[in-house]
């Protein structure tokens, strides 16, 4: 079997209730409730290899926690079926836990009042680690994220990217088949995300760890997957490799000039065709703001050229879309083709 | 068996830690122990025409129950209430433990804790009392020790049931509040039993919380005996083991149903 995980109309329907606004309301709610139900994930149809590394992006509330919750066992699914190693994750979620790793970036596994040095500890004995898989986890692990001056400190006392650095180890350290990261670079600095995410990369090639990753920084994705999952309101938008990604949705590649004066509009139709000649689209501007947008690397320098021989230029920042950007432009995409249809 | 040890070890550690909430916890337990026995003895000063029971029986019931029932005090609710109410219960989930031991591990280690800030209160309790706080007999003695620990599991597995409603109000005060109360009521730490009207009397006998302060005391100070003792602990053996499997499988009801908090 080299299927690491299987999904098969995966489905997750939150059932909320709904109260009634005001004091009223609540008092109301005391006796009856309405119920409302929430699709969070539909039908979804996944399979993951073995050793495969998948990020999954997605706006918030696109059902990727859900996902996530559903495929470690924490969470019963409303309907469908999904078997993670072999195993259905609910019903048999302590075996499985043996064999994946989690972090919820979010919610912290080390305990509060404890030296990082005696969680690490616990869980060598709660996951039976063998000697010789635990010397190489927990050197790495100290080496690469610098974690020798914070094994003696009380969890409760670590900075955010501090713990957040302890808890991706902990989550290794028995050398799971399945690492499920759920925002593991969130709320860290550039170089400690950089950090955190070449770590990610070693072991995971070490062990052949199968990855899934869910993140609003695409470069975590660009740097440590090979495959890309867009969730869009709990259903698969996206399935497929980076490159492919791009060429489908665009880069969200932009340059932004900001201009001395306004561009006439009588302009804009010459600058627009001269602009598309070199791969180039005029995106949403303002009165003195003009965005360009392309697709192809290296287009940059010969379309800051062609604006700054028509307009009066005072500043040029190079833009890259993050996640909520590119998907925000499949939106507009998709609306503009329901219109058009 | 040795993750659940080294459970109980940390967490043990972890309540040590807080030296401030040592002293805070030894003093708060001295009032919550001294003031029950301030006002019966004011209420034994006020009419003294033969009372139901004599202020020799009564005195070390009572400081000793007090005692018994901070030793078996549970900080179960508080733990696993605020992980249900964060959401950091789903990472307890994602371990290859069983939760509702890992949880009894860290419990224990709870009334390790206890025990030891009851012995100072214990030894000024007998140099005030004398024999009268000593227990009745060697056997006596002998059956309050599993007695105890019967005591400690009973409270364990009651904590554990209540504290799941945690899970779909995502609020637990009030129901922490509900047990306590039924707690103070029926497990006879504010009075001896024989003292409630006889409608409490007989309801208390079809709850367990008597068994977490009432049995236990009976059986030291050697109210109950042959047997009436055997009878008392298989009593407290039966309601252990019922509540835990029952909060086994309430446990794994809620979990069917749990929607983690949060993203």
């Amino acid at each position: 079997m080299d299927l690491a995980l299987h999904t098969e109309q995966l489905t997750k329907t939150y059932r909320r209730r709904v109260s009634k606004p005001g004091l009223w309301g609540s008092i109301a709610g005391l006796f009856a409730n309405q119920v409302k139900e929430v699709p969070a994930v539909k039908r979804l149809d996944l399979s993951v290899r073995l050793g495969e590394r998948v990020g999954l992006i997605g706006e918030n509330g696109a059902g990727k926690s859900t996902t996530l919750k559903m495929l470690t066992g924490i969470l019963v699914p409303s309907a469908g079926s999904l078997r993670v190693l072999g195993k259905e994750p609910w019903r048999e979620r302590r075996s499985l836990a043996r064999e994946i790793g989690v972090v919820f970036g979010q919610r912290p596994q080390l305990l509060w009042d404890i030296p990082v040095r005696e969680t690490f500890r616990l869980l060598k004995t709660m996951y039976d680690v063998p000697a010789a898989i635990y010397d190489v986890t927990y050197t790495e692990a100290v080496r690469r994220l610098e974690l020798s001056p914070l094994l003696g400190v009380p969890v409760r006392q670590l900075s955010l990217g501090q713990r957040m650095r302890c808890d991706l180890a902990a989550s290794l350290l028995h050398a799971p088949k399945i690492a499920f990261l759920d925002e593991p670079t969130i709320g860290l600095d550039v170089s400690v995300k950089e950090q955190v995410r070449e770590f990610i990369r070693d072991m995971q090639q070490r062990f052949g760890i199968t990855l899934l990753i869910t993140t609003h920084d695409l470069k975590d994705i660009t740097e440590t997957c090979d495959r890309l999952l867009l969730l869009d309101r709990g259903e698969l938008l996206f399935d497929g490799s980076m490159p492919e990604f791009e060429r489908r949705f665009g880069s969200g590649r932009r340059i932004r000039f900001e201009l001395e004066k306004a561009v006439p509009a009588q302009a804009l139709p010459e600058l627009s065709a001269a602009l598309a000649a070199l791969g180039g689209k005029l995106g949403e501007s303002g009165p003195h703001q003009l965005k360009v947008e392309y697709e192809r690397e290296g287009a940059a320098p010969q379309l800051i050229q062609l604006v700054m021989a028509r307009l009066s230029v005072v500043d040029i920042a190079l833009e890259k879309a993050d996640i909520e950007g590119v998907v925000a432009r499949i939106y507009r995409r998709q609306a503009a083709a329901n219109a058009s249809e | 068996m040795h993750a659940y040890f080294l459970l109980f070890l940390q967490s043990a550690r972890a309540s040590f830690a807080y030296r401030q909430s040592v002293w805070g916890s030894l003093f708060s337990a001295g009032i919550s122990y001294a003031v029950p026995v301030l006002v019966w003895r004011a209420v034994y000063a006020a009419n003294p025409a033969t009372p139901v029971l004599s202020a020799q029986v009564l005195f070390p019931y009572l400081l000793l129950a007090g005692c018994l029932n901070y030793a078996i005090a549970m900080n179960v609710e508080h733990r696993v209430g605020q992980r249900i109410r964060s959401g950091l219960i789903a990472t307890d989930l994602l371990k290859p433990v069983d939760f509702q031991l890992a949880q009894l591990s860290q419990a224990l280690s709870d009334g390790l804790f206890n025990v030891t800030l009851c012995l100072p209160i214990l030894a000024v309790t007998y140099l005030a009392l004398g024999s009268a706080a000593l227990p009745a007999d060697a056997v006596a003695f002998l059956s309050f020790l599993p007695s105890l620990v019967l005591a400690f599991a009973i409270m364990f597995s009651i904590s554990f049931i209540f504290v799941q409603a945690a899970f779909f109000t995502y609020s637990g005060y009030g129901i922490f509040a509900a047990r306590t109360a039924m707690q103070q009521t029926f497990s006879g730490v504010s009075a001896p039993l024989s003292l409630f009207p006889l409608w409490l009397q007989h309801t208390s006998e079809w709850l367990p919380f008597r068994h977490t302060v009432h049995t236990p005391l009976a059986i030291y100070l050697g109210w109950v005996q042959g047997s009436e003792l055997w009878s008392a602990l298989a009593a407290q053996l039966g309601w252990a083991v019922l509540l835990f499997l029952a909060g086994r499988a309430i446990l794994a009801f809620s979990l069917r149903r749990l929607e983690i908090q949060g993203g």
